[in-house]
């Protein structure tokens, strides 16, 4: 037999129980808006480099070299196989650029050919005369350069006529310095006539033929000097290295978020079968099978996940589309826009299918048991071993809870893993806190730096409170990435782990001033590894050699940092200079170490530098949205409360009624549900706790990157906001369990049984 | 009453006059208690007997303060509970109303005792509760029953622990809705002994009942007819 009704019949079941129906949207929108944001996050830079590197119709390969007639170039090129396109640039850097306000002697312009460009317009239009100039749109932001403004390259003024994306690099002011993009013809007609070039953009017709062409493009390279290529897979390791950390975090927590929004979900929807047990003994007492009530179930699930999921959905998409944009924007990648909508549909039917799933599932299996079982449903608590929770209305309140003992495991369960969530996300924003503000991150160990000559260190060092001091020769090498960004080079005499000591990840640390220790980063991207030999090119032009003895994990220069000792830097650049690292003692006054050290003649010391990018803001963005995730994981654990809340106090509603009728109020049924809210609380904070420490820590900083390493340990006051915050959503919980208890007949509890 | 006078009638514990209850809406709506009227004073035990349905529970709740009438009145400790809200209905009923349920209503999870005094841990009964929950687990003979839980007890014994839970707080007036109905023989005599005993002093007790015995003790027996009780 089947039970009769389509999806109006849904809709009358569900209208029949309107407020178990809104609690039931309530957590499937909280899961969905989990699955939203998770989607949105990482279905957006997951694809942000394809998006962007397709709409600015990114080159297969960009190839610079010394500057070139084009028309030499081209004849070489011409020669390649399977070749599409061509179009050629000339780069000028450390151009001056500015607006009335802001100004830069970085900048970076490139003078476009005719042909393809590899960028794309986003706003305005494309340069077409000797006064036109497309501004990138990290600049345009940044700077808040708007088409039809004037701005100042160079010499001259020209007009800002159009606002191009282009992801072979990150967004200024991540990038070192602004791009801009001018046309042949404001180079003046000799230019236009006689054009010269220094970067070529490469389209192949098969990129699977990628290699054979290289190999042939540098056997045809004779002549062309300082020739470097750069592949679309290398721009998209590259700037997804410049991103930092992030990227990988946050596709990490979305594969998180997702498997604590399924979880969710199917508890929510096997909740709703629990309570509606003996519904479905009645049915069964009246004939009908267990597929049929199984298909009601899904049926009426499927009707309220609708509405309730593409809500949540669409609410997790709006509150993390901003961050994640803003993201995506600083790499010079394109938010997904209407293409999400996609995997966001995806997202809809997959919770419909999870929320019908487990909701079919738990009937089918209640409706195959003995129909007196089930009639008798969860209002029979069996007596189990309770007597040393305490007494009183909080105690009573923990024993209800502890009575049914499957399904607090599984809320602690869910809360632990959420607020293991929450641990990771603040644990992660606090890091990028850090990355702005605690030097010791970065590996760190002096406090101050002081611009003094070198041979002043020793002075130094004898003022009181001062505990080190040593020069902190810098430079940057030449490299590989052409990022504007260098290999850094930080030498200091004798053992620099007094100053700065960055993780070891393998071999060991320098001892003789022919040895070098590789941040991970440059590892990376050079492929050395200890025992290799290093060979770099200084700004002079002069090349140093040292033998590769460890391998760091930094954060500085994203890893692409080099630590020696002075000696072969010097001779190869004696003018090479740097200020005095000052590490102080411990308890030592740093404002009377300041006033000795200016009193030896030095400008004001400066506090030693920490962020791993220029741009403070967009860790901040980063951190932001990590919270906001945090928050978002906050209001999934309030629901998961409120409905183990619900629930028990539907099982025992008898209870509450008696009580109740011996003069119980509002104060003392919100102490017993407080009591049952604690058991699960109590239980799942240190179950968070530990999945942070244990498992979402350890993976996170596994996927994060290979370049440094994470310290996501939690802090302890992490863990007591987390802590607190659970009991503070225990409390409003019980707080929202009490009041609907309240607004239910006394009378109607007691005929319950 | 004027003041100087000597009070020579019982004292009244509640008083309900012209009491209208009906459920459902329209035409199928049906009024189960249609001008009821009904008083109950200190130290009487009044049985209320009626066939099924007729509404014996409803008035019952409606004097305890667990229900509100559709219409008429009901003056319990001086106060009108029509116009109480829903927290004076609560101060009410843990001042002046003690409530005894068929099925017991134990909490599974505490022993004899711990359900005798949870009523106890309210806030405005003083210090006293726990000392007279032990004198009642000793008057009523449950010592070695109160440290069990429900589930190990006898039904006559959940019976009479549900009664010390309902006295614990030291009520005037005592509902108890079929007290004997899901007993045996034996303990509902023991229980409506125990009813009787209760019922003295400055203390009442309405009987609901369809037990033919507990209407043999009481003081006085009504019957619920068409709405409306009759003596």
């Amino acid at each position: 037999m089947r039970l009769p009704g389509g999806p109006l019949a849904s809709v009358r079941r569900l209208r029949a129980r309107p407020g178990r129906s809104l609690v039931a949207a309530l957590g499937i929108a909280a899961a969905a808006a989990m699955l939203g944001t998770a989607l949105t996050v990482g279905y957006g830079l997951h694809t942000g480099f394809d998006r962007a590197a397709d709409r600015a119709d990114l080159p297969d390969v960009i190839a610079r070299f010394d500057n070139q007639p084009v028309g030499r170039v081209e004849s070489r090129l011409r020669a390649l196989p399977d070749l599409q396109a061509t179009a050629y640039r000339q780069e000028y850097t450390s151009v001056p650029i500015f607006t009335g306000r802001r100004q830069t002697g970085n900048g970076i312009v490139q003078v476009v050919g005719p042909g393809r460009r590899g960028y794309a317009i986003v706003a305005g239009r494309d340069v077409r005369g000797p006064r036109d100039t497309v501004v990138e749109r990290g600049l345009a932001r940044s700077w808040h350069v708007r088409v039809g403004q004037e701005l100042g390259v160079g010499q001259g003024r020209l007009r800002v006529v159009g606002i191009a994306v282009s992801p072979d690099n990150v967004a200024f002011p991540l990038a070192k310095g602004p791009r801009v993009y001018v046309d042949r013809s404001a180079l003046g007609p000799g230019f236009v006539a006689h054009p010269r070039t220094n970067l070529a953009l490469i389209w192949l017709n098969d990129p699977s033929q990628l290699a054979p062409v290289l190999t042939q493009a540098r056997a045809a390279s004779f002549g062309v000097g300082g020739l470097t290529f750069l592949t679309r897979s290398g721009v998209r390791t590259t700037i997804d290295q410049a991103a930092g950390i992030v990227i990988a975090l946050l596709v990490a927590f979305s594969v998180i978020a997702l498997a604590s929004a399924g979880v969710m979900l199917a508890a929510s929807a096997s909740a709703d079968v629990q309570r509606r047990l003996q519904g479905i003994g009645v049915a069964r007492a009246l004939g009908f099978s267990p597929g049929s009530v199984a298909a009601q179930y899904a049926l009426d699930s499927t009707v309220l996940a609708l509405p309730a999921g593409m809500v949540g959905i669409a609410a997790g998409a709006l509150v993390s589309y901003g961050s994640s944009s803003r993201l995506l924007e600083s790499i010079n990648e394109l938010p997904p826009g209407a293409a999400l909508l996609g995997p966001l549909a995806l997202g809809l039917v997959a919770v419909i299918a999870l929320v019908a799933a487990a909701s079919a599932w738990p009937a089918w299996r209640a409706a195959r048991r003995p129909v007196v079982a089930v009639l008798r449903g969860g209002d029979v608590a069996p007596a189990v071993r309770t007597s040393r929770l305490p007494a009183g209305f909080v105690g009573l309140g923990m024993r209800l809870a502890a009575t049914r003992r499957r399904r607090m495991l599984a809320t602690v369960a869910v809360l632990g893993v959420s607020g293991g969530v929450v641990l990771t996300m603040l644990a992660m924003a606090h890091l990028l806190d850090r990355l702005q503000h605690d030097p010791g991150l970065v590996g760190k160990r002096y406090q101050l730096t002081v611009d003094l000559p070198p041979s002043r260190a020793r002075a130094v060092a004898r003022i009181p409170g001062v505990a080190a001091a040593a020069p902190r020769y810098v430079t940057f090498a030449a490299d590989s990435f052409q990022l504007g960004e260098g290999l850094k080079v930080v030498a200091y005499p004798g053992d620099h782990t007094p100053f700065e000591a960055p993780p070891l990840a393998a071999g060991r640390r320098v001892r003789s001033p022919g040895e070098a220790e590789v941040g991970t980063g440059v590892a990376d991207a050079l492929g050395v590894e200890p025992g290799a030999e290093l060979a770099l090119e200084l700004p002079t032009g002069r090349e140093v050699r040292f033998r590769v003895v460890g391998l760091v994990r930094a954060f500085d220069n994203d890893g692409r940092v080099i630590y020696t000792q002075p000696p072969r830097l010097l001779a190869a650049d004696p003018s090479l200079s740097g200020p005095i690292a000052v590490k102080l003692a411990d308890g030592a006054n740093q404002a009377a170490v300041e006033r000795r050290l200016r009193r030896l003649g030095a400008p004001p010391p400066q506090p030693a530098t920490t962020a791993t990018t220029r741009n403070a803001g967009f860790l901040g963005v980063l951190a932001a949205l990590l919270r906001a995730v945090a928050l978002v994981d906050g209001i999934v654990c309030l629901y998961i409360l409120v409905q183990a809340l619900a629930l028990t106090a539907r099982e025992r509603r008898s209870t509450i009624a008696v009580l109740r009728a011996s003069g119980a109020g509002g104060r003392e049924v919100r102490l017993v549900l407080l009591g049952a809210a604690l058991v699960a609380v109590l239980g799942a904070a240190p179950l968070a706790v530990a999945v942070e420490l244990l498992v979402f820590a350890p993976a996170v900083s596994r996927l994060a990157a290979s370049y440094v390493s994470l310290p996501l340990g939690v802090q302890i006051w992490q863990v007591a906001i987390v802590v607190l915050g659970m009991l503070v959503l225990a409390a409003a919980a019980a707080a929202l369990a009490a009041r609907q208890l309240g607004r239910e007949r006394v009378v109607a509890g007691l005929r319950s049984d | 009453m004027r003041p100087g006078f000597l009070t020579l009638e019982p004292l009244r514990l509640v008083t309900a006059t012209a009491l209208v209850k009906a459920y459902g809406a329209g035409r199928a709506a049906r009024r189960v208690l249609d001008g009821a009227d009904i008083h109950i004073d200190a130290g009487e035990l009044v049985a209320l007997v009626g066939p099924s349905g007729c509404g014996k529970s409803t008035l019952l709740h409606l004097l305890g303060g667990l229900d509100r009438p559709d219409e008429g009145s009901i003056e319990l400790g001086g106060r009108r509970l029509e116009r109480e809200s829903e927290r004076g209905l609560t101060e009410l009923r843990r001042s002046h109303v003690g409530f005894v349920f068929q099925f017991f209503h134990l909490i599974p999870e505490l022993t004899g005792e711990e359900n005798v005094l949870l009523p106890g841990r309210l806030r405005t009964n003083g210090g006293g509760a726990p000392a007279r929950a032990r004198a009642l687990i000793e008057s009523l003979g449950l010592a070695e029953a109160a440290a069990r839980r429900p589930a190990q007890l006898s039904g006559g014994e959940q019976q009479r622990l549900s009664i010390a839970r309902a006295l614990v707080n030291d009520p005037r007036l005592l509902l108890a809705d079929e007290p004997t109905g899901n007993l045996d023989e034996e303990s509902g005599l023991h229980v409506l002994d125990l009813l009787r005993q209760v019922a003295g002093g400055d203390r009442g007790v309405l009987l609901v009942t369809h037990d033919a015995e507990a209407a043999r003790i009481a003081d006085r027996v009504l019957r619920l007819e068409h709405g409306r009780l009759v003596e």
